[in-house]
């Protein structure tokens, strides 16, 4: 008998994983198995932002919990966590139903492009700052993203999609954000990239028979990792004040609906994706609100009513004109435009709930 | 640099390109010196450079540094914000059907 034949999801370093898929591809010469690869161009976006203003935040009202944080991140506990192991199932690809092979490509390409981009805007902040504290703790960042960028990356690899990291030689335009702006939005994506990753590992926990790509097994440290990236935030908005205060809360509120609403959008997009893992987007969005909204009190003076009668029928407004925008031309267009922005506002004027935020920020995960 | 004129600069850089099953990263370092403003555009010279698979290629290059002049770099810093939404992470890309 014939030994069985290796799986690529066998191996656990680069090396051995590419000495496999060429064995594997004995017909096909090297070239011939790359070209028919499907290619796909990362397109990362490069930022600058003030770094003088992130060399002058001071840790010290935080530094108890700083320190630990970033201990915790040194000793790198998900370091032999992302190797593929026995877990890693073999996939079907071919016998993937060609929509959902369609979305579940989309949701790994642009997974792995969102890593990728983190890890150069933190590569960025930390090779342009100054701070030893904030350099620091981007570093470590940029080495988680790397490390995740890398795993869905493998998973692409096999389903016979290369990624193509040639952009560094096209021309590319370096755009401004505010470091205030930063932290509200990644704070938020690390906060609600944990919610969503925790909600679906829990649900296939339950209901294994909806798990089809043993990726979905990784979420659990996965999400680890984006929970410590928003405790790294919410230190940093800790430090001062104002960020959370005044007029800043504005701010807040329509990061918070934004995010909510970009995340509401894009789900009812991909209906294939979560029709296969027995998900109805509206339950999954609503749970994965409601616990970012409890994450979110840690720092955040206020959070969305989203029990609110206006919240649910404001999503289902924007969704449902923002399909409408994308087949519209002309007059068609700005009126779903029109509509798209007059369901925002609804969203946004709803009058959100007011707490007080406790005097110590760090939480552990606990979903 | 002028109000509306660009300048273009010449930089020495290092590339570095990661392809590994542990890390998949790519940057560029100046090893000038160079500072980037909003608005700059860069471009390493040279072909695309691609690492294979398990790899990891650094290269010394050259990059140029595309100035924006005055009005856009304040162009830039008072609208760059109005994109910071592709900060966040939404698992899937825009397009409403696939």
């Amino acid at each position: 008998m014939n030994a069985p034949v290796k799986h690529t999801s066998d191996i656990t370093d680069a090396e051995e994983s590419l000495k496999l898929q060429q064995s594997q591809a004995i017909t096909d010469s090297d070239g011939a198995t790359e070209l028919a690869m499907q290619n796909t161009l990362l397109t990362p976006r490069f930022y600058t932002t003030d770094f003088d203003e992130m060399d002058a935040i001071d840790v010290t009202p935080v530094r108890a919990d700083w320190d630990d944080l970033i201990a915790q991140m040194v000793s790198d506990p998900n370091k032999g966590h992302f190797k593929k192991n026995a877990d890693w199932d073999t996939v079907d690809w071919d016998g993937m139903e060609p929509q959902l092979k369609k979305e579940f490509i989309d949701f790994l390409v642009s997974s792995c492009t969102a890593e990728f981009s983190g890890c150069v805007l933190y590569k960025e902040m930390k090779r342009r700052g100054n701070n030893a504290d904030i350099t620091q703790l981007f570093q470590l960042m940029a080495r988680d993203e790397a490390r995740h960028a890398g795993f869905i990356n493998d998973a692409l690899r096999e389903a016979g999609i290369a990624v193509n990291l040639g952009f560094l030689t096209q021309k590319k335009k370096y755009t401004y954000f505010r470091p205030k702006f930063i932290y509200y939005a990644t704070y938020l994506s690390e906060k609600i990239g944990y919610a969503r990753y925790i909600t679906i590992f829990r649900h296939l926990e339950a209901n294994p028979e909806h798990r089809f790509h043993p990726i979905f097994k990784w979420f659990e440290e996965w999400c680890n990792d984006e929970f410590s990236h928003g405790e790294a935030f919410a230190l940093l908005m800790k430090t001062d004040p104002k960020l959370t205060s005044g007029l800043n809360v504005l701010w807040i509120k329509f990061f918070l609906t934004a995010v909510y609403a970009t995340m509401y959008v894009r789900d009812h997009q991909r209906p294939a994706f979560h029709k296969a893992l027995g998900v109805d987007p509206d339950w999954y969005a609503h749970e994965v609100f409601t616990k970012t909204s409890i994450l979110s009190q840690q720092i955040f003076p206020i959070t969305l009513d989203i029990d609110h009668p206006r919240w649910q029928r404001g999503l289902e407004r924007l969704q449902k004109a923002n399909v409408d925008m994308a087949g519209a031309k002309g007059l068609r267009k700005i009126t779903a435009q029109i509509r798209a922005a007059a369901a925002f506002v609804s969203l946004f004027t709803i009058p959100s709930k007011k707490h007080q935020v406790p005097a110590s920020v760090r939480m552990e995960p606990a979903y | 640099m002028g109000l509306l004129t660009k300048d273009i600069e010449r930089a020495p850089c290092t590339v570095e390109i990661s392809h590994k099953f542990e890390s998949l990263h790519a940057h560029v370092r100046f090893n000038n010196g160079a500072v980037i403003y909003p608005g700059d555009e860069v471009q390493v010279k040279g072909p695309e450079i691609m690492a294979p698979f398990g790899e990891i290629v650094t290269e010394d290059r050259e990059a140029v540094i595309f100035r924006a002049s005055k009005l856009e770099r304040l162009w830039t810093r008072l609208t760059g914000d109005l994109e910071v939404m592709e900060l966040c992470e939404f698992s899937f890309s825009e397009e409403v059907t696939l």
